[in-house]
């Protein structure tokens, strides 16, 4: 038996069951990184040593760096999306590509930022500012290989149902999609956040 | 190609540049010196986190041209924000002044001494 409403639009709310689907899980995220900025502000503004917590010591220009890889996978990832439309699935293919490509780019950046500040002895338990910087931005590279094992499988096997549903697989790149553009919109409000304001 | 996706192309082109331009901005601003205010500071690093944001969810996750069910579950996920987001200020009846003491690193408590001086201050008054 078929699932409905994968590919044909819900008459109620409008929408592919999946869209909605995913519009709801991103609800809870925000939910779940709104709970952990608002922690943030609480702690350095309650905080009277905060300044002596070596903010400023973070490294700039490798999550400058980073911002630019990971707004560039949005951008890839938009795009496989429109490869699909397009019905050419060899660019689709390398989009998604350029796009797995850069989530792991941004990884390795973010190792050789994290193994820095353990060789300099600095953990989430020195002080407050350090937990949570590594408990956000833990949570939001999870969520990085959260979509790398996503798209991934889009990208290797997954790949299959374009022969035989093709509106199906465009929609699931489209979900995606959607998420993948979430975990870049988180990164956008983490990186003034954490290492410039 | 349609025009209808030629058009999206474009659009995602130029938001791919006026992202990156923003980046440089959010980075340049952090060294600004705001004559010390603070406030002015976050404002303009947050205002254009904002518009870096606006810029994904309208463009690339295409919330210019949505149903209105996700703009009805959005808006409610906004209302639980906002409350998430500002209890821990609703909370604490003195805002977000500092608690007078805290417990360090060390073991030591940490004991805010302006609190003495501002409660005699107030007295006076």
């Amino acid at each position: 038996m078929k699932i409905p409403y994968n590919e044909e639009l819900r008459p109620d709310t409008g929408l592919y069951n999946a869209k909605l689907g995913i519009w709801l899980f991103l609800a809870s995220e925000v939910m779940l990184f709104g709970g952990l900025f608002s922690a943030y502000i609480m702690l350095r503004l309650s905080d009277p040593n905060w300044a002596n917590y070596g903010q400023s010591a973070l490294n700039v220009p490798l999550a400058t760096l980073n911002t630019v890889v990971l707004i560039t996978s949005s951008v890839t990832m938009v795009m496989s999306w429109v490869a699909l439309k397009l019905n050419d699935i060899k660019k689709y293919s390398m989009y998604m590509g350029l796009t797995l490509l850069c989530s792991f780019g941004f990884l390795v950046i973010k190792y050789i930022e994290y193994s820095s500040k353990f060789e300099h002895g600095l953990y989430p338990s020195t002080n407050n500012f350090l937990a949570v910087y590594f408990t956000i931005t833990g949570l939001h590279g999870l969520h990085i290989v959260g979509g790398i094992l996503v798209n991934g499988y889009f990208f290797g096997p997954g790949k299959k149902m374009w022969d035989t549903e093709p509106e199906r697989f465009t929609n699931r790149i489209e979900i995606a999609g959607l998420y993948w553009h979430f975990v870049d919109l988180v990164w956008i409000f983490l990186f003034p956040a954490l290492y410039l304001l | 190609m349609s025009s209808d996706m030629k058009h999206h192309i474009k659009v995602y082109r130029n938001v791919f540049f006026a992202l990156l331009v923003l980046t440089g901005f959010t980075v340049g601003a952090s060294y600004v010196e705001f004559g010390g205010i603070v406030w002015l500071a976050v404002g303009v690093g947050l205002a254009i986190a904002f518009v870096k944001g606006y810029l994904v969810a309208a463009n690339f996750m295409h919330l210019n041209n949505e149903k209105s069910f996700i703009y009805l579950t959005l808006g409610i996920t906004m209302i639980c924000f906002i409350i998430l987001f500002f209890m821990p200020t609703i909370w604490h009846s003195d805002g977000l002044r500092s608690p007078s003491s805290i417990p360090m690193q060390n073991g030591e408590i940490y004991e805010k001494p302006s609190d003495v001086d501002h409660h005699s201050h107030e007295g006076h008054h």
